[in-house]
């Protein structure tokens, strides 16, 4: 047997804030004996920029615009949260049609961070190529919302009673063309990516996280589903118009990187189904209701909603005193609670894993600091 | 037979049925809320663990004098089940924390330390986690008035 | 008048001759058309290499600064001479500066026996596919030297990376030249080619050849075996700290090895400059280029491995096998004769 005879120290890493692949303003100091890691300490909040203050100090219209800037991926489902939150609480029905279009909207911006994601975590391993091909569907995507949206990144689409501005033809087409070609792309990278040996041998047992683990650091969304838990705010506690539409919620059973990508993989095609089928139905009508007034006064109380993100459950949390600015005003972000487990699951794992599992876990910084 | 039918009753026996309070879900979207002493948020949170519930998130109010502590817990189930605890804590006195119970407290807590200045007896590392580790203010907190020193020009609104 | 110039041409060439001796003076003139060739073919296969990046990539790759925008790498060559050479202040010096000459010298000699054609070649030596292997060992000593000295925790462990890769690497290299040089019995680069009449020896030893392209290309560090400078792990690994034209010597080293090994490649199994119409050097150069696009290829298709994958698929599969089939040749060789 070999014995260690000198006595050699462990060193740290700084990775990050500024590195290829912590995805933004990520800090992750590491332990390393050589490459294995001994001890990690995300340390977050790089770019805070008081998102829950500034809540508390605008009315609820001001604070609008805000909640695209947490996740800039998944702008115009913070939006879709933010306003069914703030309908729910004071008693606003959206019209039928607009609920169709938020639907339609939010599907295809979670089908778009998705995509990012695919490219930017086979960026991380090493494989160019794939991000290129996934920026070139996501920005058909862009280009179609920002059709009806006016934007591409930081939506403010979705309005208390509604939506600001009904669908056109040009929106119609785009998603009707652009159905197709992306069921033939996740076919293309299923030959490229899911089947390839070197993707498969990085991923296929790299950070796995028990469902018990999952349940104790309060992981959500694609990284709850790859543990096996079949938890979807989408099915458990429905809100628009998904209680009427048909899908699945993919799951898998290892809980490593490769069942993370996996069900992202999977979700992107029930994504996809959920756009058509609320597009084939879409009912006639107004895309919003009249008479809301500019200044909000939810009737005093706290208010809760549940919004499931593309990165997971996305709770917004407010407290009203029956005024036109909230009281508290808290964001549940998901990916907060996502990295926190990195300093459980990488300590034994080489660098290379660890960009593996933390891309794996797809966060966004923006949204954990707020 | 839901989670929420099983549960009710081992809280209300528990922890006081006074304490507890039926919630009307599709308004304020969670089922229960069970006001607590903070000497038995551990015995609570254990009970929890045990039923297979997840700490959604910690937070808290500012009520003046007390600070309001909430903690969302949740299941994955169906149908849904969503229990608010609330403890109003002195301002000053430390809470006993959940980290070492529930490993996602670890971080919430942590935050509403750095974002009301609340302490948790116990919690292996409290530090600040999204203002700078040199800040001394805790911005959430009412009394908390926002100013040149603290980076930027700060436009305020009238509250109403 | 032109005959003039060129009678005093000559005079001066036979003077030259007469006192540097006819071998020491094509020597330098080879070196020097070597120098001038290094640069411009790194040029260009840097611009291949985003032409065929950008195809496989849905995107054309540059287009703007010349035709086809070929003349994009040499801007971007004089950029990296103009830009500042920074050297951070905990630099061990000496070796931060040495290290990216270092390793551009040996990549200079290995163009000195390679037979670009039946008489292209600056000097045929019996060794001289040995001296190439040699001289690519040198290599990574200038890696190792230039992640140390960087005094830089990514720099070095791309170093350490580096140092373990190229070790594993190169013995499945050898071993898989080493059958083609029991079967043609020369270590002499042309002789190598001369043996390949009729028959490519990849034909014989594909085996061999398919280890040859795997090791070379982790010798080359390029990707799926990019782990020295994994940009997604170690920023840049070993050249993290190195700018301007320093970096720059680096790159250039890089895409030349592409061409040394490749060029390798091409004389010990692919029949060298032998083809039919076209004269030797063009069949020489149109062979690399297509092993040069195989590689490219691999490169934007595949992700990378991880650093313990790589060194197990050298250490139990590549070493075993390599050694097998040099036995097997051997063995084939004895009885055949």
């Amino acid at each position: 047997m070999l014995r260690k005879t000198l006595t050699e120290d462990s060193f740290y890493l700084n990775l990050g804030p500024q590195h290829p692949s912590t995805h933004g303003v990520l800090h992750l100091l590491l332990k390393l004996d050589g490459e294995r890691i001994l001890e990690c300490k995300p340390l977050v909040g790089y770019s805070h920029r008081a998102h829950e203050h500034m809540g508390q100090n605008r009315t609820y219209l001001q604070f609008l615009p805000n909640t695209s800037r947490m996740d800039y991926l998944g702008g115009l489902c913070y939006n879709h949260a933010y306003c069914l939150a703030v309908e729910k609480a004071c008693g606003i029905q959206a019209p039928e049609r607009a609920r169709y279009i938020r639907t339609i909207c939010a599907e295809l911006n979670r089908i778009s961070s998705h995509l990012l994601w695919f490219g930017a975590y086979l960026m991380d391993l090493g494989a160019f190529t794939p991000f290129l091909y996934a920026f070139d569907d996501r920005e058909d995507i862009l280009a179609i919302l920002g059709e009806i949206t006016g934007s591409r990144l930081t939506y403010s689409y979705c309005r208390f009673g509604g939506v600001s501005r009904d669908l056109n033809q040009n929106f119609r087409d785009g998603v009707k063309a652009f159905i197709p070609k992306l069921r033939k792309r996740l076919k293309d990278y299923r030959t490229l990516v899911t089947k390839n040996v070197i993707f498969l041998n990085r991923t296929k047992g790299i950070g796995v996280v028990s469902p018990e683990q999952a349940r104790d650091w309060a992981l959500t969304g694609p990284n709850l589903r790859a543990c096996g838990v079949a938890y979807d705010i989408r099915r458990a506690e429905p809100y628009s118009v998904y209680p009427e539409m048909e899908f699945e919620i993919p799951t898998a059973t290892g809980g490593d990187c490769y069942d993370r990508y996996w069900v992202r993989m999977a979700e992107m095609e029930q994504s996809l189904r959920i756009v058509e089928q609320a597009l084939g139905r879409l009912p006639d009508g107004p895309v919003k209701t009249a008479g809301v007034p500019q200044w909000l006064e939810p009737p005093a109380g706290d208010y809760h909603f549940s919004y499931e993100s593309p990165r997971g459950h996305l709770g917004i949390y407010f407290v009203s005193d029956g005024g036109r600015v909230p009281l508290r005003m808290k964001w549940r972000t998901p990916s907060f609670n996502n990295l926190s487990i990195l300093s459980e699951i990488l300590p034994g794992t080489l660098v290379a894993d660890t960009i593996a599992i933390l891309g794996s876990i797809d966060v966004v910084i923006p949204e954990i600091d707020r | 037979m839901s989670f929420l039918e099983d549960i009710r009753p081992v809280l209300a026996q528990r922890f006081g049925s006074e304490n507890l309070s039926d919630q009307e879900r599709a308004r304020c979207g969670y089922d229960l809320r069970l006001a607590l002493d903070q000497e038995r948020l551990l015995e609570l949170a254990g009970l929890l663990k045990e039923a297979v519930c997840y700490l959604e998130y910690i937070t808290a109010v500012d009520q003046g004098q007390v600070l309001d502590l909430l903690y969302f817990f949740g299941r994955h189930d169906q149908p849904p089940f969503r229990l608010q605890v609330r403890v109003a804590m002195p301002k000053g006195v430390a809470v006993p924390s959940l980290a070492n119970l529930i490993r996602a407290a670890d971080w919430q807590e942590r935050e509403v330390y750095d974002m009301f200045g609340q302490r948790f007896a116990g919690h292996p590392d409290l530090r600040r986690i999204l203002l700078p580790d040199d800040a001394d203010f805790h911005p959430l907190l009412r009394d908390f008035k926002p100013g040149p020193q603290h980076g930027g020009e700060v436009v305020n609104l009238e509250r109403k | 008048m032109n005959t003039g110039i060129l009678l005093d041409l000559r005079v001066i060439w036979d003077g030259l001759v007469r006192f540097f001796g006819l071998d020491a003076l094509i020597l330098v003139i080879g070196l020097l058309v070597v120098l001038i060739w290094v640069q411009v073919n790194a040029l260009f296969l840097v611009w291949l290499e985003r032409k065929v990046a950008g195809h496989i990539q849905l995107r054309i790759g540059p287009k703007e600064v010349g035709p086809f925008g070929i003349l994009q790498t040499i801007v971007d060559g004089i950029k990296l001479v103009a830009k500042e050479l920074i050297t951070p202040q905990p630099v061990s010096w000496l070796l931060f500066v040495l290290s990216p000459i270092l390793v551009f010298t040996p990549v200079l000699v290995a163009f000195v026996v390679l037979p670009f054609g039946p008489h292209l070649v600056i000097r045929d030596i019996n060794v001289g596919l040995m001296l190439i292997f040699a001289f690519a060992g040198i290599n990574v000593l200038s890696i190792l030297m230039g992640g140390w000295a960087s005094n830089n925790k990514y720099a070095l462990l791309g170093a350490i990376r580096s140092v373990a890769q190229n070790v594993a690497y190169e013995i499945p290299l050898l071993l898989s030249a080493m059958s083609v040089v029991l079967m043609s019995g020369t270590l002499s680069m042309q002789g190598i080619v001369q043996a390949q009449e009729g028959v490519w020896f990849i034909f014989y030893q594909p085996v061999a050849g398919l280890l040859y392209l795997i090791g070379a290309t982790a010798e080359t560090n390029r990707a799926p075996f990019d782990i020295p400078e994994a940009e997604s792990e170690l920023v840049a690994g070993f050249h993290t700290e190195y700018s301007g034209m320093r970096f720059g010597l680096f790159f250039l080293a890089e895409y030349t090895n592409m061409f040394i090994v490749a060029a390798v490649a091409t004389t010990l199994f692919f029949g060298g400059w032998r083809g039919p119409f076209l004269p030797g050097p063009w069949w020489f150069l149109i062979k690399v280029y297509i092993l040069i696009f195989v590689v490219m290829w691999v490169r934007w298709t595949l992700p990378r491995l991880r650093f313990d994958q790589l060194m197990n698929f050298a250490w139990k599969y590549m070493i075993p096998i390599a050694l097998l089939n040099l036995l097997a040749t051997a063995l084939v060789i004895k009885l055949v004769r």
